[in-house]
């Protein structure tokens, strides 16, 4: 008698149009958990950090919906503690050979590069495999042959070019990454052109030369303007005039420092995100760079104020900006996604991956 | 009954169906649908703020509910309850107590548990480790900080024959004497986490007497001895990490930042420490600790009460050192 499955007719807001992603969480909701994670974490000496970890993440995806229904995050915390434990170890031994100046810092460096990739590669595995909608996991699929190619031959190519060709490697590591991926039985694919992130790159770079220019002819502009007066009418250069020319100045460079990161990062996912579908369903993505940098900028401010108890609401600012500028454009019936076979994946180039601090959620 | 969608973990159909409780058993009902499961095999899922619920069935399907205090009310019939952690990240006053809880434990752990441990850790860690991060850190002032010595070489092996024969309790390592020249830190001397002690040639100009300068590198043995170098970078490393683990999930920058704010500062405790053993020391050698005091004395005159004079901003409270050193000499 039981699992005769009968298909209900899909309701009508799941094809053809768009389906936005949708963040239902709250800062003051998220509070709760994140303080009891922090407490228990000092308490344990930093163990209970792994299962804080599923917590957390387990609170982001379950208040992530699409089409009504919400993500998983599957994670087990003994994995992610192991992970963790190894990735301290790898970090200890590099930082000591860092200082140590011998044969043995290229040694163990020389093993990094070698082992990253494929820890990458397994962060990819670990991630997706434990992420899931409606039941169906996703999986990534990449081979450790491609990781080696990817991130090895086009970093050293990237390293030997002084980055000039940090856009093409961009773009063959999201190709690898999203190329591979996989939402049960249906391929995500990813139509990015290398042309198309030297585009971008270039942009933002043009907009930081722009804001620098504007900046230092409006520093030189006053600097003639208090000489001129100066000359006009005699007397001495007013210090606070000074002061005030070198304030804006420094609060320029300040705003440009921390502005480049979210206006990077929003433009590259716009460009991410138009380029990746799910079979034959398109994903739009439009993140406004001013929006990010807003958010951004008023976070740092606030947790900063608050001594990090702004973090929760921070976090969730920040996650529901980003998500809900995503959305899912339906080719065909969203209830026709099937589960693949399923396949068991460790933890552990994931955690290594956090701490050498590769950002692999761009 | 209960509304929920339940999913075959096959496909992504959503089929609607109603829950109910019979007994021990949980009646999942719907079109197509008939299962009927002892609730001590389901596993359901923790109560995230306002995320569906999901009830796990061993077969990999599962049931979403939307209707949290209606599912709280049917799971309050069986025999399931909720996880600790579950209800103390729901409850206000838990919430409260965990903040108030973080807040003292981090103050207590920063100011007692912190110490503790780092001078712990530096007495057990192997001396090749101070070494090595002694070496970087010397290497890292004489590209920044520090300038070559101009004190007259014979000087400087007078003063270097003269501290070789301090005669140190058993068990102290022998100390490194390295000379250094430095317009910012100016009349200054500080040992590096190995126990290698560096004398800025100002210092050695301002105090000019021979038995001065010895007291001073007598409290700076004292650092040696009980491994403060090497404590306060444990300290500062350990801050650092917090702050990365504390911060890391906002942002990168930010968590580095305090990293390199917080400076490795001598604390009161550690400059009496210090202080003590110079004393020691000193009258060990038929000296007496009033040397020190009088040294103590001439810096804070040299440097004449300005905040930004290192060797005082590092060492608070000077003038009450010396009175404590005053006391010891008055107490023999």
């Amino acid at each position: 008698m039981e699992d005769i499955a009968r298909v209900d007719t899909p309701p009508p807001s799941s094809t053809a149009v768009p389906q936005p992603l949708r963040f239902i969480g709250t800062g003051t909701e998220y509070f709760g958990i994140w303080i009891v994670n922090l407490l228990l974490t000092i308490v344990t000496l930093g163990v209970y950090s792994a299962w804080a970890k599923v917590r957390r993440l387990q609170y982001f995806y379950r208040h992530t919906e699409l089409a009504g229904s919400s993500f998983d995050f599957h994670g087990s915390a003994v994995k992610i503690l192991i992970g963790r434990i190894l990735a301290l170890a790898m970090l200890l031994l590099y930082n000591f050979s860092v200082r140590l100046h011998s044969l043995f810092t290229l040694v163990v460096i020389a093993m990094l590069a070698i082992v990253m990739p494929w820890l990458l590669r397994n962060s990819f595995r670990f991630r997706l495999y434990n992420a899931s909608w409606r039941g169906i996991r996703f999986h990534f699929r990449g081979s450790v042959g491609g990781a080696y190619r990817v991130f090895l031959l086009n970093g050293f190519l990237t390293l030997i070019t002084l980055y000039i060709m940090a856009p093409f490697m961009h773009q063959r590591v999201k190709a690898y990454q999203h190329g591979n991926s996989w939402f049960g039985q249906t391929r995500f694919s990813f139509h990015a052109r290398v042309g198309q992130f030297y585009l971008v790159y270039l942009a933002l770079l043009a907009a930081i030369v722009a804001f620098v220019v504007v900046l230092g002819m409006a520093g030189v502009g006053s600097a003639f303007m208090t000489l001129f007066q100066v000359q006009q009418h005699g007397g001495h250069v007013d210090p606070r005039v000074v002061i005030r020319a070198v304030v804006i100045l420094y609060a320029g460079l300040i705003l440009l420092g921390v502005s480049i990161g979210p206006a990077f990062s929003a433009v590259v996912t716009n460009l991410i995100w138009n380029n990746t579908r799910l079979g034959e369903h398109r994903i739009e993505c439009a993140i406004s760079p001013l929006r990010l940098i807003w958010i951004t900028v008023s976070n740092l401010v606030l947790v900063v104020l608050t001594l990090g108890f702004f973090i929760p609401w921070a976090m969730v600012r920040i996650n529901r900006y980003r998500l809900e500028s995503i959305r899912l454009v339906p080719a065909g019936d969203l209830q026709a996604f099937i589960a693949a076979e399923s396949e068991a994946v460790g933890a552990i180039g994931e955690e290594t991956a956090a701490v050498f601090d590769f950002d692999i959620s761009l | 009954m209960l509304h929920a969608s339940y999913f075959d973990g096959h496909s992504a159909q959503i089929r609607s169906v109603d829950l109910s409780v019979s007994g021990d058993d949980l009646i999942i009902a719907g079109e197509g649908i008939e299962r009927r499961v002892p609730i001590s095999e389901v596993i359901v899922d923790e109560q995230l703020g306002r995320a569906a619920r999901r009830l796990r069935l061993k077969d990999g399907t599962f049931c979403e509910v939307r209707d949290l205090p209606a599912l709280a009310a049917l799971l309050s019939s069986t025999t399931h309850r909720d996880g600790r952690v579950d209800q103390l990240q729901r409850r206000l006053g838990s919430v409260l107590l965990s903040l108030a809880a973080c807040i003292v434990l981090a103050a207590v752990g920063y100011r007692f548990g912190l110490p503790w441990a780092a001078a712990f850790v530096a007495e057990r860690l192997p001396p090749a480790v101070a070494g090595v991060l002694s070496a970087q850190v010397l290497r890292a002032l004489d590209n920044g900080l520090l300038t070559p010595s101009r004190i007259a070489p014979q000087r400087r092996r007078a003063l270097e024959a003269e501290f070789r024969a301090l005669r140190v309790p058993d068990g102290t390592a022998p100390s490194t004497l390295l000379f250094r020249g430095s317009p910012q830190l100016k009349a200054n001397a500080f040992t590096l986490p190995d126990g290698t002690i560096v004398v800025l040639d100002d210092l050695v100009t301002t105090l000019g007497d021979d038995g001065q300068i010895l007291a001073v590198m007598a409290h700076e043995l004292g650092h040696a001895h009980e491994r403060h170098g090497l404590q306060l970078l444990l300290r500062s490393s350990a801050v650092g990490a917090f702050l990365a683990f504390y911060l890391g999930d906002i942002s990168h920058l930010l968590a580095v930042a305090p990293a390199a704010v917080i400076q490795a500062r001598y604390s009161q405790t550690l400059e009496w420490q210090a202080d003590e053993y110079g004393a020691a020391l000193l009258r060990r050698n038929g000296m007496s600790p009033q040397l020190l005091a009088d040294a103590l004395k001439k810096l804070v005159a040299f440097h004449g009460g300005s905040a930004q004079a290192g060797y005082l901003s590092s060492h608070p409270a000077t003038t009450e050192r010396v009175r404590h050193l005053e006391q010891l000499v008055a107490a023999h």
